[in-house]
Order: C-alpha cells, then structure tokens, then sequence
C-alpha cells in the first residue's frame, strides 16, 4: 500500500515540478533551462523564510512572487531577443541558470541548508504510516492543475494564451499582444517553477545546484507531453510510476534513471508521447 | 539526340588551384609555428601551466568535435563528455585492475574506440531517423552523459563510484613529453578538421545544417551521414579521454556527465561556433583561466562565465572569433582586398543517359490505386495512372484537389496511406525520399528550396553528392555535371554567378537553380511543382521550353503541377485533372481544353485564371 502513495505523492511533485516548464513551452516553444535555477530560488526563498522566522506557510506565496519577479527580468533581458532562437534559447536560459547558482552561492554560502516544513509527523492512510507532508502535495498537485485549468480556459487571458498557442502570427492580426502573452507566460512559468522549489525543499534540503537534476526530469516530462495539462498528468503518473517501482524492484539509481530513459524511447517510438497528435 | 554541346567552361575563377594550395600552405606554417612553440614550450612555461594546458589541449579536442556537429553540422550535443568520459574510463578500469603494461596500454585503447563507437552508433540510431526533429537529438545526447555518470556511479569499486579512480600506474612519459603529444595531437587534429570543412564532403554538412529536406531529396542519406559523422566525433573525444587519463592518472564520474557536456558547448559558443579556431582558443583560454583564478574567486569566476556565456548567446550569436577575426583584417588590410570565392569550372557531361533512366523499363511512373488520408478527411481516393519516358504530364485542379499530395506520395514512399507506386517499374514501397532519389525520382518544391548561405557551384556539387563522391580533403576544381543543368544555367544567366552565395540570386533565379540541381541528379522522372510560380513571363517561357526539350530530347517524363492553363497548353503532352482527391480527366490538352467538366469544376472553384494568380 504504501507503494501506491509513493506513485501518487511522486506523481504529484513531478507534476509541480514540471507545470512551469510545460507552460512556457507550450506558449513560447522555448525551453527554460533556468527552470532548475528558478526551483532553487524557490528552495532558497522557503529557506530565507524560515531564517526569518516566518510561518512556513508563507513560503509558498513568497517563493512563487520572488519567482515571477525574476521571470518578469530575465524575460525582457535575455528570452526576449531569442524567440526566433529556439535552440539558442536552451542554451542562454541554462547560461542563466549558472549565474543564479552562483548568485546563490554567494548569498548563502554553497553547504546543504534545511527548511522547516509547515507540517511534520506521519499520519496513517491506507493502513500504513505516512509522512504527512508528502500526503499534502497531492492535494497541492490537484489544485495546482485546476487554477491552471481555470486560467486557461476560463479566463480572457486563457483565451489569449491558447490562440497564441495554436497560431501566434494570426492571434497577432487579430489584435493580441502576443509579447504581452509571453511576458505574463514567462513570469508566471518562473513563478511556479519557484514554488514547485518551496514545495520540494522540505522533503529533502536545499543547495545552490539543486534545481539541476529536477530540470532533466521535468524536460523529458514535457517533452513527452506535448503542451497538454492532461498528458502531462498521466506522463507524471506513468513515469513516475515506473521510477517507482523500478527504485524499488530494481536499485535507485537505475530508478533514477528510469524517466529520461523511457521518455527518450517513448519519444523514439512515437514522437507525440502522450499527446494526443 | 544532339550530340552535347562544347564542354563549357565558365567563370572559373583565375587560378582555383594555385588559390587553394596558397591555403594549404598558410594552413601548414601556422601548424609548424604551432608545433614549434609546443616543442619549447615547457621550458619556458611554469609546471602549473604546462599542466593546466596538458588538460585544456585534450578539452579543445573534445570542443573542436561539438564544433563540428553543433557549429557546422547543426546537431546541438549535450553527449560528448560522455563519449570523452568512456575513453578515460577504458584507461582507468584497465590499468587499476590489470595493470599498467605497454598490451594493457594497447588493450585500453582498443577498448576506448571500440566502446565509444558502438555507444555512438546506438545513440546516432536512437538520435536521426527521417523525420526526427533536431531537438530530439538534443534530447538523446542530453541523456547519454546522465545515464553514463550514473552507470559509473553505480559501480561500486570497480569504477571507484563518486570518487573514480586514482593513483593507477600508467605510462612512464614525462610531463613535458605529454604536453608535446596533446599539443600536437591538438595542431593535427585542427588543421585536419580544417581541411575537411572546407572540402566537398565538409560543404555537405553545412547543407545538412542549412536545410535537410532538400539535402534528403537530393538523394543523400541524411541520417547515415549525421550517425558516421557521430561515430568519428565520439571516437576523437573517446582518445583524448584516453590520453586524459593516462596524464593525470585519476578519472571521475563528472568527465563523463552531462555538466561537462554543457561547458564544452559554453567554450565553443564563446569562442565562435563554425570556425575551429575560435572553439580551441576557447577552450583554451577559459580552462586556463578557470585553473588560475577558481583558487582565488571560485564562485565570482564561474558567475563572469556565465554572465559571458549569455551575453554572447543573446547579443553575438556567433561568438568572439568572427568579431576579432574581422577587426584584425581591418588592422591588416592588405594591398589586395579578400580573395573571390572558390569557383570550379564547369563542365558538361557527356553522358547519353540521364542516370536515372531505365530503357527497359514499361512506364516512367505507375501509380496504382493510390490513397491518402488524414484520419477521415480523404485527400486521395483510387488514384490511378501511368506515364512513359518523354511524356510531359500536367496535373490541374482546383486549390485543395490533392495535387502537391500526389507530388509528395511519389517522392517519399511514407507518405501515402494505400496503394502502390511504382517508378521504372520498381516498387518504391516505403521508402524514404533518398531512396526513392535512386530510383530515378528528382522532386522540385513550390516554394524554391534551396541553400541559403552556399554558392551556387555548392549548391549544385550537393545535388551532385549521390552519384559523384565528394572529396574529404579539398573542393574539386571542375563540377561535372549534365548537359542539361547547363543549358538551365546558361540560359537564366546562373553560370556567370557560379560563386554567388544563393540568398543574394533573384526569386526566378533560385527557382532556375532548384531546377538546376533537380536535374543534376539525373533523374527519370522529374517532379515540379509550379515551376513558374512567381516567375516573369519571358522566364516562364524560358522554362517552358527548356522542359519540352528535356522531354522530348533527353526522355524524361516529366510531371507538373500548374495553375496556369495557357502554360500547360503550351507544353503539356497529357493532362490530368484532380478534383477533391480523384482524377475526373486525363487526356490531350484539347480534350481538356473543351470538356464541359472542367469549366464546371473551375466554375465552382473560381476560374483557372484567378487559381492561377494565387500561386
């Protein structure tokens, strides 16, 4: 039993982890390989709270508005004169990701640091013990998807962003300030990358590069993804599954393998993952 | 048949050989000068620094071959540090728990390019395929340095996991020995990779990167070139591995990881993708740097890196060589100003048959019950014709009929949902565009596709490629090529512009070269779609009459997809008429002409005349 909470709380974390990268993929077609920086600006921003003394609830919505702020900079100073770039986009993004590691490093020194979790202790569920706060990320996951949802497709803003998905030069002759759409995309991308960082950091720790192996797991899941919320649940579901049971049956480290060597097939064998095409 | 014309030698350029081997030279004295401060070098130098450039000189290797498939090639690699990794590990494994001997040293060696290779051959197969996207290359190679740290991680003591290995005996060569090797390892190696740009066979690369699908409908096996080019790029990483190792005799997981991967890619970026000498001063000069200042600012000197990194990528896309290159031309402006583009000679083949051709064979093209769909919109139903040499075909129709569909069924054997093709009586089956190029198919685009950034002689030796070898080492001085490309050339002005890169021509004169490089290919059977599209009338006459003499003369069998009727009355020997994915006619011009059908489906459609004008 407690193998299935391992399946859901890791699908649910990757999905957090992965939804900011989906969404600027999906609108701007360039991949954020600042995304693992982004997600230690959130681990250090939940651990600037608790050096403050804050609650630690409280880490959720400053990491995501530090997040977006950063967005919001790096979109206007770097992403902006590389839209025409895809491939070079990839590269600056992870040139960012160096200097905010850096950066990083110089403020907080480089040594591995802990964050209070808001909640702690295990609680039973489903006959066996299990760490409560694990347990609140799959709420948090389920929510997370809803907003995205509502944004998306109950909103004026939503509306705009999907016609910039689908076809950006004809939802510029219709009047939409596609720039503006990718600007608020950008932010807000950063944003939730920054607190899929809040949200992960008590369940380990948190150091200057600790975005990084999390941006490779997130990459191959979007890839696999398409541009959809929905494959990318059941990519999260399926793959984290399998590093699951593979972590488990097999040894870690071939689990830690398990998602960017099935994505990379999956890919191979039909280029749309889990995308409808 | 009339006997070809004279040979014509055109615009070749004053003296292309006395030019090149002017390069040879100059290429050869920086490589000597290179050598002969190599050789005193470490008299001079420091220990510190000769160490440091030891490992800087194995690096650029490394950079020099992400140079190659990223700067010129086009395949962004994340996966040479893991090919770079295999090759120090091989040394490593071995001589910790064999033992260092001279058969050991032979054995790593062995073990270090065979293992590389076959790992680069799986991850070329994995990477290029028809139809594989360039990102998904970038994925594989992403993922191959990952999964390699991770094997070795997990090793255990066999691979000594997160620490490596270190303190195995190795060769008993001194330190400046060693730095006399990578050194010259390093000249060679890039002057090597310089020659080989420049060459035929390098100019196919650069297509490749400039456009793919032009370069798979000219008949060249794309992805078998990008998985050779792979192997022997893993194979140069997997020996300077192996000679890292046995200098600094200890190995780690990180030389095979992908951040290692990365910083290959920030050295070349920096230092100038796509032009050897830029990548190597690069490499160089940063891994120097970082051994000096990483003591003093560890963390400020990796930030100014990547501070470096982006600005470079954002502002100067192609890093700091061409900059530099061209201020230090301005400093030393010679007397005579840069010399003229290479330009071979042309030739006219003289060849009776088109290679393509087949005598033998019953029909040119037979298309059988053909179909295509689109989940359930049909755009082909039971296409059903065939067509001899010499016959000039015309396919017309309404926008949407299906007929640059029909175009594409015939050149790639993937496209269609059902039936079959058959091209010189053979089956194309499935197959890809390139092979259907050798049986006979050439294929020109709507939209001229061509290669940018290439000349015009380079852009017909591409088209060239399948059935002449390209040399590795130098251009040709003469481009062989049909007697019919010439007179293309000849007669819209192109032979006088042999050198001109290809994005300065006119839009008729890149149409006219597609035509041109189609032809090349000595195709049997030539596709074009709108040949004329946007094209003045005196050249669309021109065209015209140029592709009833290929007909009639030459035999192709030629089939054209055309709006406008007055053109495909002119030359058409048949016409066939497609409404809404089925053929409705397929006669003389005159019986097209005066069919009652035709005027309906134009009626309901708009007229010919204003298709026409839509192009």
């Amino acid at each position: 039993m407690a193998q299935v909470l391992d399946i859901v709380t890791t699908a649910a974390i990757l999905y957090v982890v992965a939804a900011g990268l989906l969404i600027i993929f999906g609108v701007m077609k360039i991949i954020n390989f600042a995304h693992g920086g982004f997600i230690t600006i959130g681990g250090y921003s939940a651990l600037a709270v608790t050096q403050l003394g804050w609650t630690p609830w409280a880490s959720f919505g400053f990491a995501f508005a530090v997040g977006c702020l950063c967005g919001m900079i790096i979109e206007r100073l770097v992403v902006r004169p590389l839209y025409a770039r895809p491939l070079d986009a990839i590269l600056a993004t992870w040139g960012l990701g160096i200097i905010i590691g850096q950066v990083i490093t110089l403020a907080f020194g480089r040594e591995v640091q802990f964050v209070q979790a808001p909640i702690r202790g295990a609680i039973d569920a489903l006959g066996a013990s299990y760490s409560q706060y694990r347990l609140l990320l799959v709420p948090a996951a389920i929510g997370l998807a809803l907003v995205l949802t509502w944004v998306l497709n109950g909103t004026r803003l939503g509306l705009e962003t999907r016609a910039v998905i689908m076809n950006e030069n004809l939802a510029r002759g219709l009047g939409i300030n596609s720039g503006l759409v990718r600007f608020i995309t950008f932010s807000l991308g950063s944003g939730l990358a920054s607190l899929a960082g809040a949200f992960i950091t008590p369940l380990s720790s948190v150091d200057p590069n600790m975005g990084v192996p999390w941006l490779v797991g997130a990459f191959m899941l979007v890839l696999v993804s398409g541009v959809s919320l929905l494959s990318l649940a059941i990519a999260c579901v399926v793959l984290g599954g399998a590093q699951v049971l593979v972590s488990t049956y097999g040894n870690p480290i071939l689990g830690g393998l398990t998602i960017v060597v099935l994505a990379a097939l999956i890919l191979r064998l039909r280029p749309a993952g889990f995308a409808r095409e | 048949m009339p006997e070809s014309q004279v040979p014509a030698v055109v615009a070749a350029s004053d003296a292309p050989n006395g030019r090149s081997s002017a390069q040879l030279r100059a290429v050869i004295a920086v490589s000597l000068i290179a050598l002969a401060l190599i050789a005193i070098a470490p008299y001079v130098l420091p220990m510190f620094m000769v160490n440091s450039l030891i490992r800087a000189f194995l690096y650029a290797a490394v950079a020099l071959t992400v140079d190659i498939l990223w700067g010129y090639t086009g395949i962004l690699t994340f996966g040479q540090s893991a090919f770079f990794g295999i090759g120090a590990y091989a040394t490593g494994l071995i001589f910790t728990h064999l033992g260092f001997s001279p058969q050991h040293a032979l054995l790593a060696f062995g073990a270090a390019v065979v293992v590389a290779a076959l790992v680069a051959a799986v991850v070329g197969w994995l990477s290029f395929y028809h139809g594989a996207s360039p990102l998904y290359a970038s994925v594989v190679t992403l993922v191959l340095p990952i999964v390699v740290a991770q094997i070795l991680y997990s090793g255990g003591e066999f691979t000594g996991s997160s620490s490596g290995l270190s303190g195995f005996e190795s060769f008993d060569i001194s330190i400046e020995t060693w730095f006399r090797i990578a050194g010259a390892f390093l000249v060679v190696l890039t002057a090597l990779a310089w020659f080989f740009v420049r060459s035929d066979a390098g100019r196919v690369l650069v297509a490749i990167r400039e456009n793919e699908a032009r370069c798979e409908y000219l008949g060249i096996n794309v992805s078998r070139v990008k998985i050779l080019l792979m192997i022997a790029c893993a194979l140069i990483a997997a020996i300077a591995g192996y000679a890292f190792a046995g200098v600094q005799m200890v190995v780690a997981p990180e030389y095979a990881g992908f951040v290692f991967g990365t910083e290959l890619i920030i050295w070349v970026a920096l230092g100038g993708r796509g032009t050897l000498i830029g990548p190597v001063i690069g490499t160089l000069a940063i891994d120097v740097s970082t051994a000096y200042l990483s003591g003093n600012l560890p963390f400020v000197w990796k930030l100014i890196i990547g501070i470096a990194f982006v600005a470079v990528i954002v502002a100067l896309p192609q890093g700091l060589m061409p900059p530099v290159a061209s201020a230090l031309r301005r400093l030393h402006r010679r007397a005579s100003p840069q010399a003229p583009a290479f330009v071979p000679s042309l030739q006219a083949m003289t060849a009776e048959h088109f290679a393509g051709l087949s005598g033998s064979a019953q029909h040119a093209i037979e298309v059988r019950d053909v179909r295509k769909h689109f989940g359930s919109l049909k755009v082909l139903e039971g296409i059903t014709f065939s067509a001899r040499r010499g016959e000039l075909l015309s396919l017309v129709g309404p926008n949407g009929a299906g007929k640059t569909t029909l175009i594409r069924c015939i050149a790639d054997g993937g496209e269609r949902s059902e039936g079959a093709i058959l091209i010189n009586d053979r089956d194309i089956a499935r197959r890809p565009p390139y092979a259907c190029v050798a049986l006979g198919v050439g294929r020109k685009f709507q939209a001229a596709n061509v290669f940018e950034t290439l000349s015009v002689a380079e852009a017909l030796r591409i088209a060239r490629t399948r059935l002449q070898r390209p040399l590795f080492s130098a251009r040709a001085p003469t481009l062989e090529v049909p007697n019919a490309v010439v007179k293309v050339l000849q007669a819209t002005g192109l032979d006088q512009r042999l050198g001109i890169e290809v994005r300065h021509l006119s839009h008729g004169q890149k149409q006219a070269l597609e035509l041109a490089m189609v032809l090349a290919l000595e195709p049997g059977v030539v596709l074009l779609d709108e040949p004329t599209a946007g094209l003045t009338r005196p050249e669309r006459a021109l065209i015209g009459q140029i592709l009833t003499e290929l007909a009639a003369q030459e035999g192709l069998c030629i089939l054209l997809v055309e709006h406008d009727l007055d053109f495909v009355r002119e030359i058409s020997s048949r016409v066939i008429v497609l409404h809404q994915g089925q053929i409705v006619l397929d006669g003389t011009v005159a019986e097209v002409v005066g069919s009652e059908l035709v005027r309906d489906i134009y009626a309901g459609g708009g007229s010919m005349r204003s298709a026409g004008a839509r192009a």
